[in-house]
């Protein structure tokens, strides 16, 4: 491995040579690069200081060794507890006195380690410093370099690991790295002992030649380059020796503690009192400092390195131009929403159907037939209470597992993180809050633990927003009733009627939300950076597990609350009888009947309402006591498209997606909010848009003559 | 540069590294420095483990549904010395 060609001529003056611009000229060591620390022995030998400075894990301590063998030193750094390591390397009649610094990041006096860095540079002024990078991480790299070259002491580059660069696909030209940084730069591979020696020549060649030395520095902003050279002003005279002054300058702009402190305990009153209300006035100055030196980096970086097109990156870049495109983002996941729908009523349906007829129905008749000696009330609860209302809820089944097959598979792939980007955009763009969306997107699995996932928001008054509109969000409990039902009403059209009940939905709660937001507060934008996870091939273990999870849990629900409810409701619906109109069900639904034919309803759908209260797959449980309490061996959804018009359908469902929310979310929203106040306003806000959703559905479709 | 990316997460909304890279002109690792950097100047905060819901995670049935607790998925969020 060859060293790269310095690109200057050798041995032209550069005196004057110091770069303008540059915001650490490091003035009066360029040109005198060997006068530091460079002495000779009694024997004549010439000695030598050469600082090794890298980042951690960059391959510093396999060139220490490599270089200094036996010859080690270990002590600690004076007054500190960090270790020193100190080596010596004979070259061509010259000792090289090798200290190897600490490894760090940058030089901001962060830590011990950076502190004890660059102190060693400034005060001990080392011929030269060997800064050594990775060559497959050169960006992080560089930034210690950017601020090794503002140091009093030339650098050379040691551009270790280029062959860990080259297998991820990283090309480093070392000699337009070395033509853009203007300083020597040497490839090497220090663990296979190559480029070590060309290490070696290259700092005993910057030493013979210091006038060669040329680096291109980073430079503060252009808008505070004034500022920088007021604070320069100001403290000449006042930096102690071996500081360079525009180097204290600059990490004064910086907000660096431990000069601050210097330099304060330097300068008279007055003359800090100055300082210190420029540094105020430019609070932001280190976003200019720290700014310039990305920009360097930046360009250094271009002009240098060839960056990986691996397939798998560009696979994923490629897709997500359109998967998170600001509109055909959108109308992807539109799309992915209708097939969902589709597939699940296709495939999902027509299994829902068979188990209705053939495990519901004929496990009553069963039941009916067991018991047919027993007393009718034991009869009715089990067979009309039990099976028909829990076992309802066991036909969705078949809908769910396709349900979760498909979130399972999306997330797998990966997909997921796209959608809420997608929809986090498509939110901000309506006036709502960047940060609410996670909470939100939560919702849609279920709206409880989205409630308390609303924490995350810093602002209580959006926090609160967030609270208002999560019940907005159709839960997967309100998608199944929806996918139970939409089939029955609609046949073919099912998917459609589907997905226009959840954009109602969104629509809805963008809305609100906007309108909340314009009325409430004045939102601030809060921004964030989510990463998107690389594409993969999805794991079908990954997701059955996905499946099997979510389903028992939706059984082991179904088998507790839902019986509950079910058993409860029948008794209600019988008691005290005779007959389903003498029943409290029946007087409760007498109730709700003028809300109800607006909408077109009966009363045993606003019952389901009510009790959806307690469980949103609550409806369907209920539905199946009041319609089969017919007794007959008639499908629930059959009988029910018998007795309910399709416009009066549509609207049940609009009400039932945008019904107050749950039991379990509305205490959830008192424990979050502290209080009944918000719990209940948030019942009053939905009761409201949800029947006047319905209301104006029904009333809409009976004013065209549609489905009434 | 480092004002331009407090600049562009000004504006808002949700971004990807690869996005904001792009928009820099600069790879998504010296992106990914530069957001450490600012938190360390205090102009951003990440707020994985803090107040996010990873925090909530193993309470929440949807852990494994969620976009939001993914490793890798880092919230950051301007503070009001970013804002100013």
């Amino acid at each position: 491995m060859k060293k790269a060609s310095l690109p200057n001529v050798k041995g032209i003056p550069l005196a004057g040579a110091v770069p303008t611009g540059s915001h650490c000229s490091a003035p009066g060591r360029d040109a005198t690069v060997n006068q530091g620390q460079e002495k000779t022995t009694p024997a004549g030998k010439r000695v030598i200081t050469v600082a090794l400075a890298g980042q951690p894990n960059v391959g510093k301590s396999t060139v220490f060794n490599m270089l200094t063998g036996l010859s080690q030193h270990v002590g600690n750094w004076p007054g500190k507890t960090i270790a020193q390591k100190i080596g010596t390397y004979q070259y061509n009649g010259t000792t090289i006195r090798l200290v190897d610094l600490p490894g760090t990041y940058s030089l901001t006096a962060n830590s011990l380690e950076e502190q004890v860095a660059r102190d060693f540079i400034i005060k001990e002024q080392p011929d030269v410093v060997i800064a050594i990078v990775n060559a497959a991480t050169l960006e992080r790299s560089l930034y210690l370099l950017a601020e090794l070259l503002c140091l009093p002491a030339p650098v050379v580059l040691g551009l270790n690991m280029v062959d860990v660069a080259e297998q991820e696909g990283v090309r480093v030209e070392p000699h337009v790295l070395e033509a853009a940084l203007g300083v020597p730069v040497v490839p090497m591979v220090a663990a296979r002992n190559q480029g070590i020696r060309e290490l070696v020549e290259a700092v005993d060649t910057l030493v013979k030649n210091p006038m060669r030395y040329t680096p291109r520095r980073p430079e503060i902003r252009e808008d505070h380059r004034a500022v920088l050279d007021e604070i320069e002003s100001l403290i000449d005279g006042y930096v102690p020796a071996p500081y360079p002054s525009n180097w204290v300058a600059l990490k004064l702009l910086e907000g660096d503690t431990e000069i601050t402190r210097m330099i304060r305990t330097r300068l008279p009153e007055d003359r800090w009192e100055q300082v210190h209300n420029v540094l105020k006035q430019h609070e932001d100055a280190i976003l200019a400092v720290a700014g310039g030196r990305y920009e360097w980096i930046g360009r250094m970086i271009r002009a240098a390195v060839e960056q990986p097109r691996v397939g798998q990156v560009t696979l994923t870049d490629r897709l997500d131009r359109v998967t998170t495109h600001p509109f055909l983002g959108l109308l992807v996941l539109a799309g992915i929403l209708a097939i969902i729908f589709w597939l699940t009523y296709t495939i999902g349906s027509p299994l829902q159907g068979l188990l209705d007829t053939y495990a519901v129905q004929g496990g009553a008749e069963l039941t009916r037939q067991a018991l047919a000696g027993a007393p009718p009330w034991i009869v009715g609860l089990l067979a009309d209470g039990v099976v028909a209302g829990a076992g309802t809820v066991i036909t969705f089944l078949p809908i769910l597992v396709i349900f979760f097959a498909i979130l399972g598979l999306l997330e797998d792939v990966g997909y997921m993180a796209r959608a809420a980007y997608v929809m986090d955009r498509f939110m901000h763009a309506m006036g709502l809050h960047g940060k609410s969306f996670f909470p939100l997107f939560l919702g849609f699995g279920c709206n409880v633990p989205a409630v308390a996932g609303a924490r995350i928001i810093d602002s209580p008054r959006a926090r609160m927003l967030t609270i208002q509109l999560t019940p907005l969000v159709p839960c997967t409990a309100r998608m199944a009733v929806v996918a139970f039902l939409t089939p029955a009403f609609f046949g073919r059209q099912a998917a459609l009627v589907a997905w226009s009940l959840v954009l109602l939905n969104l629509i809805v709660l963008a809305l609100v939300g906007i309108v909340i937001n314009r009325l409430v507060f004045k939102g601030a934008h809060v921004a964030f950076i989510m990463e998107l996870p690389l594409y993969h091939i999805p794991n079908a273990r990954t997701i059955g597990l996905f499946v099997w999870q979510n389903t028992m849990a939706f059984l082991r629900k179904a088998g507790s609350i839902i019986l509950a409810v079910s058993v409860l409701v029948w008794a209600l619906s019988v008691f005290p009888g005779p007959g389903l109109e003498n029943s409290v069900m029946g007087w409760l639904g007498l109730l709700l009947t003028p809300i109800g034919r607006l909408m077109g309803l009966d009363w045993q759908p606003m019952v389901a309402l009510i009790t959806s209260f307690i469980a949103k797959e609550n409806a369907i449980a209920t539905l199946g006591v009041l319609y089969g309490a017919g007794g007959e061996a008639v499908g629930l959804a059959e009988t029910m498209a018998a007795s309910i018009p399709p416009a009066a359908a549509l609207a049940f469902l609009a009400v039932e997606m945008l019904f107050i929310p749950c039991a379990a979310t509305l205490a959830t929203i008192r424990q979050e909010t502290g209080g009944w106040r918000w719990a209940l306003f948030n019942v009053g806000l939905l009761s409201v848009i949800s029947f006047a959703a319905g209301i104006l559905i029904y009333q809409g479709a009976a004013l065209i003559g549609w489905g009434t | 540069m480092l004002k331009q990316l407090l600049s562009l997460l000004a504006t808002g909304g949700v971004h990807t590294p690869s996005e904001l890279a792009a928009r820099l002109g600069v790879t998504e690792s010296l992106l990914e420095q530069m957001l450490a950097d600012l938190s360390r100047m205090g102009y951003l905060r990440s707020d994985s483990g803090s107040t996010c819901p990873a925090a909530h995670c193993t309470e929440c049935p949807l852990e494994d549904a969620c976009a939001v607790g993914e490793p890798g998925g880092k919230v950051w969020t301007l503070t009001d010395k970013a804002l100013r």
